[in-house]
Order: structure tokens, then C-alpha cells, then sequence
């Protein structure tokens, strides 16, 4: 064991780092002149004992890891550490209320004990109770997991619904205080309740522990395996309830109304009939029939009853639309306030309807279309647990489960962001959505095909100056035959981009590794350079001398002018991504992505084998540029005025970065990796020091790296090579020399 | 030097009589450096047969393969293959390795080279997939061409698995079979390119005496059934000594023997290759004894036991065999 003397030392080290982060994290407003100021800050206030108590926990964790490690596996563990995170992250770090301007928790804390007459239960919650009843819930999970106890599993589950519903209340309170100043944007409550879901799965999984699931990852593929679609309709059904009886629908003048509100408030106005109906009872009726069809349909897998679930589930989004759009526009037209059209004023009542009956219907669809018992049975989860297959990951391969999740992440792509304020949605289409397409693009190259480009953003560049060229905004006019919109000058961007691919890998594909990743950087700044000094061509500097119009669809009755706002923006890119991810999923199950899992593996076995390599690679150089190039003009028409500063270096490193955080050669992976990396530092934003975003985000790039290398979701084939099956190098530089002969 | 039984300039099938090459190589010399791998290396394989290359360590057998499949470019010689009948006939040197592939000449690895994430059935749908035509557009619309060939390939790639005995093992990943699935792994991939030749280097190696067996008999087979020249590298003796029709002796770079089984086992040069001792003193040893297999292919004790009764066995029974 070790020293005593050793142990003080590493506890104050601990503590000491602790200190450290408490002073780095926070808004640091002092500056070195004053400095006193930022240790006041940081260190002068409560919050320094969480630090602390962190300091602690990461001394005990080092220093007990070994007896610790055997709890790890239990079942349990992962969710009960999954939920606490995600409720403590929801009760430090988001708003609860953002009427109130920077209502972190907090401030909501302080704001609610000063207010008269606010409910009991909003008092108590803001005022210690949760943080209480989280404790509590940790203390039940942990004390059923190390000593055995089911009971107590069964109560902290029973406990977490019981939290989870206070905790709604509580917001609920502070929410309706606040309504007069607005819509509210805050998903403080929703994240915490997700939490208290996952702590409901610890607590259930702890209970039937034992005889029943072995681990938290088995008893969760066989909960999402046992009915094909049910768990989607449960979801559902919960997020439709609160929807339909809660959430505000609509707040004209800042009023919050919820369902039953704006009916009343749009008696008598001549409203559309359908919507009339909606908001009085057809919404509910829509609900309650499609969470029956689906769920009945799952529970009893009657496939025909899925698909007349999904029918009714699908169509409701449908009209539920239609009722938003009638409500909107109607309230725009009475001059309620300062709305100009539709779809403003919109609280997320109806957005959070639209994604419950998309769920429930999706939930029927996957019992329509789920494998029968038989073929399910034929690949159990312990069959695939044994063999070598899911040597991976055994996660999400329960039948319905991996299409679940993709329902999830289609919901919550169309339905969230119009629930989001004008700056999310911003960076949803300008940060968020861009990466993912240029991160998909460059998973073909670097993750499939493994070739490592540093100049990948140069086929941004180009996709962006030909769509400036060619709608007439750089100083070279296009011939006037060949001027066109934005949306027609993707063919051509995708052409020229595909045809620079070309260029630039027909003479360097013969290179390997490390100087192919050197002449592809060159690649990149050339491009720039080219940019910035071709005066004549690209106006140098300055970026297009005119704007860069916006796309235009007039098809004489379907008309639509993109531009008015950033929603627009992000369902188009959606449409891209969602092609482009499509044609991509069937590529990589191709002959074409088979070669290119090849020649990463053993490109002289590939070569033996009949593969023509330079070809191959050439291909995948091709593709990755081309998709980049869509990105270019999405990019160009939606910014207007852009310069050779967006294409500089660092965002190419980037784009590898988020691959390879994603997990390399997973398309999910990229799409997760781009999506959470763009995210964090506009979340950062307001929490620390802008000079400190990037440290942070390299500091969560590294913990990545060590403790998850192959990314967030790996491919299954990049997660064996990680694994070290075969343990081989598989890479191969020239061997010229008969080493012997060791082919 | 070379002391052929055969006159090497004929173009006469030893046994056969025909006189179809599949692989003409004349004077071959591949140096690297200063080093001589091969030294005026002068051969003739005939379609049908299965022409076994022996020799010690470092005798340059890998790099003849290499120079068959263009992987190494020899700097002398001509080497001209016409893999399947019909074909006429293309000199190998210069050709990328992909192209001769593309000829009909398929190989193995003598330290396996599988595709190790990739599952049994994938591995082999990339050799079968060499061989066809739909491209990246129809993989990603989905074209009915596309699908009708993924499922062309499928069963084709089931066939050969169930051909070396893997069909259980489809789905799982390569780099989780044992050493000997391993081995086969990488012949169904060869044949998944349907070669009218196919090399294999050493594919008894770390295999078991039943795995052997198994081997002998699909090599056989691959010979017999598809019509598929075999040129293999093998230091088991026995496992040569059944299967090779004719073998060839490659010593420090040289040919130094060619002829049937039970003539390289007579001659003298070939056994103080072998032993390293001079020609005359090994005169009267023969490398059907079994001392003999222990001092050249360093087999382990107990396969040793079963060969030293086997090998006679199997030396006789080439005698009385007759080769197609």
C-alpha cells in the first residue's frame, strides 16, 4: 500500500488542481491588474467546495481505483453515473427559465426565493431539494449495487419518477411567474428529467439485477429488443401529454397560452375549421389513437395495426402543422404584436406534439416492419454477445433498436430547432449543420478510405468561389447563358470539386501516410492563397465584391425564397444531409466501400487480391471533395459575403478532429463528433473565458482519446482493428528490401 | 549449375506431355542492392499441374513469387504468363500487381494477409467483387444492377466458403479465426477472383497434421475440379511429396533441380542443399528418410512421429500414382 506520506501529497495535489480549475472555469472578470478580483470571484464563494469536493473525489478515485473496479461492471453503474452527470449538468450549467435573462440555475434559485405567493413545490426545489433528492437517489442506486439490496433499486427507480415530475412542476411554477416576458426557451427542466429517466433505468436495472440481466448494456438491448417500437411509442406518448396539457402553444404579446388557452383566445375569429377542431379535441383524439394503434400494434405485433398507427401518427404531424401554421398566421394578421407572418410567437407546445406523434408513428412503423419472432430469435443477444462480431459493440443491436434511435435523431433534427432562440438556430445552420455535411465528407477519406487530408476545406473553398462565380458575384461574370441561382449551381459546384478531387489526387495518391497529409495541407493553403491574391478573380481579401443571393425556388404555384430566417436554412441542409447520408450508407455497404475497408487494412493483400488501389482511393478522394463542394454552396448563398479567412487551416484540422472524436468510418460517429465539437464552444461561450473555449474543448478531445480511442460511436470495422484482434501492424510502407521475405 | 532432369528449353509437359505453359520465366536475375535474390532463374510451369518450389530458407522462393505477381520487378529476364487457356501470352514484368491479378493469377500470403476487421463472408466478396463492373453511382442510388451483383457475390462467396469449410464462420471477423481458418480464408479469397493460376505460399505453415490433410485434399481439389494451376511453397515434404506433380529447387537464388517427387528425392544436389554438405558425400542419402525431414522443415516432435511412417507411405504411393 502506499505511504501515508505519499497519500497527503496526492490529496493536496488534487485539491491544489482543484483550486486550479475553480480559478479557470467562471466568467474570470477580473484582469491582471486585479487580480485579487478573479480569486474573490472564483474562490470567495460557495462554489469553490464543489470544485473542491471534485478535488476529493478524483483523490479517492485514484487512490481506491482497484477495489472500485469491480463495482464498475455491475449492473447499474454506467447508467446511475450517466443520470447524475446529466442532472447536475442541468442544474449548474442550463437555464430554467430564460425570460429572466441569465437565468442559470442559480439565478432561477435566488429569483424564485424573492418572489410572493410562488407554489411550495417551486420554493422547495430551487431552495436545496434538487440537490437533496438527488443525493438520495445516488445513495440508494450505490448502496443497492455494492451491497446486493434489490429493494432499494426498486425504490430509488420509484424515487426518480417522483423527482422528475417535481422537477417539472417546479419549472412549471417559475415558468408561469415569468410569462409575461416572453416565450420560453429553456430546456434546463427537460435535460434534468432525461437525467432522472437514466437514474430510473440504474434504479431498474439494479432491481432486476442478478438472476435477470447480467449488464446495464445487455438489459438495455433486450428492454428496446423485447417489443419492436414500443419504447418509441412510450416515449411518445409521455412527451404528447405534456404537449398537448401544458406547454404554451402560443404567446402573442408574450402571453403564454397552452392548448386549452389559445382556444379560448381564438373563439370567435374566424380561424380555420381544422384548427378549431385540433385545438379543442382533435389533437387529443390523434394522440390517444395512434398511441393505441402503435402500442397495441407493438405489444401484439400485428404488422397491420403498425402501419395504421404510423398512418395516424405521421398524418398527425401533419395537421399539427397545419393548426400551427393556421394559429400563427391568424395571430400575425390581428396585429397582436409585432409578428410580420407565420410561424412566429410559437411556443414549443405544439413543436413538442409534432415530435411525440412523429415518434408514436414511427414506433408503429418499426412494429410493422420488425422481423417475426422466429427470424428474431435466430440472433439473440447472447449470440451475438459470444461471437466474435460484437466484439465492438453489443449496443443498439436488438432489432428496432438501431432504427429507434435514428427516429429519435430525425425528431428531434426536425422538431427542436424551431423551439430554438435565434442564436441556437444560427449556429445550428451556420456551425452545426455545415460540419456535419463536411464531416461526412471527409469520414469517406479519411475514415473509409484512410487517407489522412489536411486540406480538405480547400474543396469547401472551391464549392464556395464557384457558386460566387457562377451566380455573378466575383469580378469574372459567367457568360450571361451560364448565371443561375444558388440551388442550380450545385450540379456544377459538385463537378468542379469532384474535378479538383482529381487534380489534386492523381498526382499525390501515390504518396503514403504522413506525405500524403503534408501535400494535401499544401493543397489548402494554396487554395487560400490563391484566393486571397487572385485580385482579379476572387476580389483577394474582401471575399465576392456583391452578395451571394439566396436560393430561390418558383415553381409558379410552390414558391419559396429562402433567407427570411435561419429555419429555412436548416430544413434545406437537412434535406442534404439526409441524401447525402443515404447514398453514403449504401456505398459503404458496397463493393466500393468493401475496397476501401481493404486497401486501410492490407493495401498489398488488397493489390493481390485485384483491387486497383489508386483507382479506389481516387474514388473516395472524388466523393469526400464533392460532398464538400455541396457544403460550398449551401455555405455561400446562406452567408452572402464570405472571405478567403473562412478556409484557413485551422478549420481543416478541425474537420479531421471532429472525424476522428466521432469515431472514424462511422457515419453516425462523424455526425455526432461534428455535431457535439461545433456545439461546445458556442456553449462555452458563456461559461468561460473566450480566450480558455479552445483549451476546453481539447481537454475533452484528449479524455476522448484516452479513455474511448475509437470515438464516440465506432465503426464496427475500425473498433476491431482498435481492439487489436489481429495484433500485427497492419500498415505497410514500401518494403523494397527482401527483409526476409516477408511477404 | 542447374542440373535439370529435364531440358528446361522444351516446352513438353514432364508427364503430361502437353504443351501448354501457364508461366514461361527465362534467366530471371532480381537483385536488391547488392544482394541477389534470384539468379538466372529459368522455369516453365504447365497448365494443370501442381508444380511445387522447395528450398531452403532464404533460397528465394517468396521473391519468385513476388516477380510472378509484380510485386518485384526482376531487372533480367522475361517472364510470360497465359493464366488461362486461351489466353495469350503477357509478359508480368512491369505490370502493377492489381493488373496480373486481373490475368487470372491469384495468390496467398506466406504471413497471412487477410483483411483482419473485415468478416469471413466480406473478405471474400472483395476478391469476387474485383470482377465486377457496377460503380459508385449505382452503389448509391441503389441501381438494380448494383443490387444483382451484391447478390451474385453473396452466394459466390458462400460457395467458397463452404468449399474450405468456413461457411459457419461467415459473419465472423477474420482477424477472430484460428491460424488454420485463417489459411483457407485466404485460398477462398484467391478463388473468389477465379484465377486460371493460383500461388500459394506455404499454406501448411502452424496448421495441424488433420488440418494438413484437409489442406491436401482441397488443393486437389482446386486442381482437379476448377481446372486451377497450383504453384505452391511448401517446407512440409510429405504434404509436397503427395500433392506436387513436378518440384523445383531453389537454392541461395539458383535453380539447382527440377523433376517429379521421386527424382528430387534421389538427387544428390538437392539433399546437400538441404544438409549443406558436398554433393558426392550425400550421394547415397535419400529425402524420403525421415532424419531428413527433421534436419530441413524443423517439424515438432509429434508430427514427426506420424510422418516417419507416413512418408514412406506416401513416397510409394506417388510411385504407383498416375498423374493426370
Amino acid at each position: 500500500m502506499t505511504r501515508p506520506s505519499d497519500l497527503l501529497g496526492r490529496l493536496l495535489a488534487c485539491l491544489g488542481g482543484a483550486l486550479v480549475v475553480a480559478l479557470m472555469w467562471g466568467p474570470q472578470e477580473g484582469n491582471f491588474g486585479d487580480f485579487w478580483f478573479a480569486i474573490n470571484q472564483s474562490i470567495f464563494r460557495p462554489r469553490v467546495l464543489v470544485f473542491l469536493a471534485l478535488g476529493v473525489v478524483v483523490f479517492l478515485a485514484m487512490t481506491f481505483w482497484p477495489k472500485v473496479i469491480p463495482y464498475l461492471t455491475r449492473p447499474g453503474v454506467w447508467p446511475l453515473a450517466a443520470g447524475t452527470l446529466t442532472v447536475i449538468a442541468s442544474q449548474t450549467l442550463m437555464h430554467w427559465a430564460d425570460q429572466l435573462g441569465d437565468a442559470k440555475f442559480g439565478t432561477v434559485a435566488s429569483a424564485v426565493a424573492d418572489t410572493n405567493g410562488i407554489s411550495p413545490v417551486a420554493s422547495a426545489f430551487f431552495g436545496g431539494l434538487c440537490w437533496a433528492q438527488l443525493v438520495v437517489i445516488i445513495l440508494l442506486v450505490g448502496t443497492a449495487v455494492i451491497g446486493g439490496l434489490r429493494n432499494f433499486g426498486w425504490a430509488a427507480a420509484a424515487l426518480s419518477v417522483v423527482a422528475a415530475v417535481i422537477a417539472y412542476l417546479a419549472h412549471a411554477a417559475v415558468a408561469d411567474k415569468a410569462r409575461y416576458l416572453g416565450p420560453d426557451h429553456s430546456l434546463g427542466v427537460y435535460v434534468c428529467i432525461i437525467g432522472y429517466l437514466v437514474l430510473l433505468v440504474a434504479g431498474l436495472v439494479t432491481a432486476m439485477s442478478h438472476q435477470q440481466v447480467a449488464n446495464t448494456r445487455l438489459a438495455v438491448n433486450r428492454a428496446l429488443g423485447w417489443r419492436p417500437g414500443l419504447p418509441l411509442v412510450v416515449i411518445g406518448a409521455v412527451l404528447g401529454i405534456i404537449a398537448m396539457a401544458s406547454s404554451t402553444w402560443f404567446s402573442p404579446a408574450n402571453l403564454n397560452s397552452t392548448l386549452a388557452d389559445t382556444r379560448s383566445r381564438f373563439r370567435g375569429t374566424g380561424l380555420a375549421p381544422i384548427a378549431v377542431q385540433y385545438l379543442a379535441w382533435l389533437g387529443w383524439a390523434l394522440l390517444a389513437v395512434s398511441v393505441v394503434l402503435s402500442g397495441v400494434a407493438s405489444y401484439r405485433r400485428i404488422r397491420p395495426l403498425g402501419w395504421a398507427g404510423a398512418a395516424v401518427g405521421w398524418l398527425g404531424v401533419l395537421l399539427t402543422v397545419l393548426t400551427l401554421y393556421r394559429i400563427s398566421d391568424l395571430g400575425a394578421d390581428k396585429g397582436q404584436d409585432a409578428a410580420t407572418g407565420p410561424w412566429q410567437n410559437l411556443g414549443a407546445g405544439g413543436w413538442m406534439a409534432c415530435a411525440a406523434l412523429f415518434l408514436i408513428g414511427s414506433g408503429g412503423y418499426i412494429a410493422a416492419i420488425a422481423p417475426r419472432y422466429a427470424e428474431r430469435t435466430a440472433e439473440t443477444d447472447s449470440d451475438a454477445v459470444a461471437s466474435g462480431r460484437s466484439a465492438s459493440s453489443a449496443f443498439l443491436t436488438a432489432p428496432g433498436a438501431a432504427r429507434s434511435g435514428i427516429m429519435i435523431a430525425i425528431a428531434v433534427a426536425l422538431f427542436y430547432p424551431p423551439t430554438a432562440n435565434g442564436f441556437w438556430q444560427s449556429v445550428l445552420v451556420s456551425e452545426i449543420g455545415i460540419y456535419v455535411l463536411l464531416a461526412v465528407g471527409l469520414n469517406v477519406v479519411v475514415g473509409w478510405a484512410g487517407l489522412l487530408d489536411l486540406g480538405f476545406i480547400a474543396f469547401y473553398a472551391i464549392g464556395s468561389y464557384t457558386t460566387a462565380y457562377l451566380v455573378g458575384s466575383l469580378p469574372v461574370k459567367p457568360p450571361s447563358w451560364l448565371q443561375m441561382s444558388p440551388l442550380l449551381a450545385i450540379p456544377f459546384a459538385v463537378l468542379i470539386c469532384l474535378l479538383a478531387g482529381l487534380a489534386l489526387g492523381a498526382p499525390t495518391l501515390r504518396l503514403r501516410g504522413d506525405y500524403l497529409a503534408i501535400v494535401t495541407l499544401g493543397f489548402g493553403e494554396i487554395i487560400r492563397i490563391v484566393a486571397v491574391n487572385a485580385d482579379q478573380v476572387t476580389n483577394g481579401s474582401q471575399g465576392p465584391s456583391t452578395q451571394v443571393p439566396h436560393p430561390v425556388i418558383d415553381l409558379g404555384p410552390v414558391s419559396i425564397t429562402w433567407g427570411l430566417n435561419q429555419l429555412q436554412y436548416w430544413y434545406l441542409l437537412l434535406v442534404f444531409v439526409l441524401v447525402v447520408l443515404l447514398a453514403f450508407r449504401r456505398l459503404e455497404d458496397s463493393r466500393i466501400g468493401r475496397s476501401w475497408a481493404a486497401i486501410r487494412e492490407d493495401e498489398v493483400a488488397a493489390q493481390a487480391t485485384g483491387i486497383n488501389t489508386f483507382r479506389v482511393k481516387l474514388l473516395a478522394f472524388a466523393i469526400g471533395a464533392s460532398t464538400s463542394g455541396v457544403a460550398g454552396v449551401f455555405f455561400a448563398s446562406q452567408v452572402g459575403f464570405f472571405t478567403p479567412d473562412n478556409f484557413v487551416l485551422n478549420n481543416s484540422i478541425l474537420v479531421v478532429a471532429y472525424v476522428v472524436f466521432g469515431g472514424m468510418g462511422s457515419l453516425p460517429g462523424a455526425i455526432a463528433g461534428a455535431a457535439l465539437l461545433t456545439w461546445m464552444p458556442e456553449f462555452l461561450k458563456d461559461q468561460v473565458p473566450a480566450a480558455d473555449r479552445q483549451m476546453w474543448i481539447g481537454a475533452v478531445v484528449l479524455a476522448m482519446m484516452i479513455f474511448r480511442p475509437g470515438g464516440l460511436l465506432p465503426a464496427r470495422r475500425r473498433a476491431v482493428e482498435l481492439a487489436g484482434l489481429q495484433p500485427r501492424s497492419t500498415r505497410l510502407e514500401p518494403v523494397a528490401v527482401p527483409a526476409g521475405e516477408g511477404m | 549449375m542447374t542440373s535439370t532432369l529435364n531440358d528446361s528449353a522444351t516446352s513438353e509437359h514432364p508427364i503430361t506431355g502437353g504443351g501448354d505453359t501457364v508461366f514461361d520465366v527465362r534467366d530471371v536475375t532480381l537483385r536488391f542492392g547488392g544482394v541477389t535474390s534470384l539468379n538466372n532463374v529459368s522455369l516453365q510451369m504447365y497448365r494443370g499441374e501442381i508444380l511445387a518450389v522447395i528450398g531452403p530458407n532464404g533460397a528465394g522462393k517468396t521473391s519468385l513469387f513476388n516477380s510472378l505477381t509484380g510485386v518485384y520487378t526482376p531487372q533480367e529476364g522475361s517472364i510470360e504468363v497465359r493464366a488461362r487457356a486461351g489466353d495469350s501470352p503477357t509478359s508480368v514484368i512491369g505490370l502493377k500487381t492489381h493488373v496480373v491479378n486481373r490475368l487470372g493469377v491469384a495468390r496467398t500470403f506466406q504471413n497471412i494477409r487477410l483483411f483482419p476487421a473485415l468478416t469471413a463472408l466480406e473478405n471474400v466478396k472483395v476478391g469476387i467483387e474485383t470482377r465486377q463492373k457496377a460503380g459508385p453511382i449505382s452503389a448509391m442510388l441503389g441501381l438494380p444492377r448494383q443490387r444483382r451483383e451484391e447478390r451474385e457475390s453473396t452466394e459466390a462467396a458462400y460457395q467458397l466458403l463452404h468449399r474450405v469449410g468456413l461457411e459457419r464462420r461467415a459473419n465472423d471477423i477474420a482477424g477472430s479465426l484460428a491460424y488454420g481458418e485463417q489459411r483457407r480464408l485466404e485460398i477462398a479469397r484467391a478463388l473468389g477472383t477465379s484465377p486460371g493460376v493460383i500461388l500459394l505460399d506455404e499454406p501448411a505453415a502452424g496448421t495441424n497434421p488433420v488440418e494438413k490433410r484437409e489442406l491436401a485434399t482441397l488443393i486437389q481439389s482446386i486442381n482437379v475440379d476448377d481446372g486451377v494451376s497450383v504453384l505452391l511453397i511448401e517446407h512440409d515434404m510429405k504434404l509436397v511429396m503427395s500433392i506436387a506433380h513436378r518440384i523445383i529447387v531453389l537454392n541461395f537464388g539458383q535453380k539447382i533441380a527440377e523433376g517429379t517427387p521421386e527424382q528430387i528425392q534421389r538427387n544428390p544436389e538437392v539433399v546437400a542443399a538441404y544438409l549443406g554438405t558436398p554433393a558426392d558425400e550425400v550421394a547415397d542419402l535419400d529425402l524420403s528418410q525421415p532424419e531428413l525431414h527433421r534436419i530441413d522443415t524443423g517439424v515438432s516432435l509429434d508430427e514427426l512421429v506420424g510422418q516417419s511412417s507416413e512418408a514412406e507411405h506416401g513416397a510409394t504411393e506417388h510411385d504407383g500414382g498416375t498423374p493426370r
